[in-house]
């Protein structure tokens, strides 16, 4: 504030900061974003986030389409040790999944695509849990399911037999204990 | 019904939606068609309550 304006507060038409308080308010401003504009939006929001959950609806009725299972060689057993995982694609070549030997000796194997944002998912043998990178997801080794992290769901659990020391995928299960 | 009613259930039917719209995703990527209509339906229903609620506002407001 200058010192000229100062002398001027008492005067007519003054352009002293302290007389001219309603300066920075825009009528056209003040008459569009208001209380009311606000409910009226927040209305609009709330009937957009239901329609919003239409499409999923529509598509679960319609049915996911599941291609029927096949057994599916993975790989020999004698070529994969303890603490150990290799990537395949199951059921679908879009689906990559990962095979683990577990340090304890057990055989697990899931889609590896992360449920929080599909980043692929890696095993890390020193801690025996199952990491996603991306955004630090943790998931269990022993049922897929997240521990730390974003992520919210368990990963699509793939079933899996062995056979004359072959692996072989025989089936999928989306949500599983 | 008040003005300040109607406000708490429009903030509230935002709520149940976000919450709704969260859990009607995670149930479509998890394979589960009858839990996602039961959190579309509730979605929807809250997003009519939200509308009826508008139009009371509207209302008592003008």
């Amino acid at each position: 504030m200058t010192e000229k304006k100062k002398l001027g507060r008492n005067q007519k038409d003054t352009n002293d900061d302290m007389i001219n308080l309603v300066d920075n308010l825009n009528r056209e401003d003040d008459l569009k974003y208001n209380r009311r504009a606000f409910l009226k939006t927040a209305v609009g929001t709330s009937m957009a986030l239901g329609v919003a959950t239409i499409p999923f609806s529509v598509k679960a009725m319609l049915g996911f389409s599941e291609k029927e299972s096949e057994k599916v060689e993975i790989a020999r057993l004698s070529d994969l040790p303890k603490g150990e995982s290799i990537t395949f694609h199951y059921p679908t070549e879009k689906d990559p999944a990962l095979l683990i030997h577990t340090v304890k000796g057990e055989l697990k194997a899931y889609n590896n695509a992360c449920t929080h944002l599909m980043c692929p998912v890696f095993y890390e043998k020193e801690k025996d849990v199952l990491l996603c990178p991306c955004h630090a997801g943790f998931f269990d080794v022993n049922n897929g399911h997240p521990v730390a992290g974003p992520p919210q769901r368990e990963l699509p659990l793939i079933e899996i037999e062995v056979v004359n020391d072959i692996v072989y995928a025989v089936g999928r299960q989306y949500r599983h204990e | 019904m008040s003005k300040s009613a109607c406000w708490t259930i429009i903030i509230i039917s935002i709520i149940v939606n976000v919450i709704m719209l969260n859990r009607t995703v995670e149930a479509f990527y998890g394979r589960e068609p009858e839990i996602l209509l039961v959190y579309s339906g509730i979605s929807l229903v809250s997003s009519f309550i939200a509308l009826l609620t508008y139009f009371q506002w509207r209302k008592v407001e003008y």
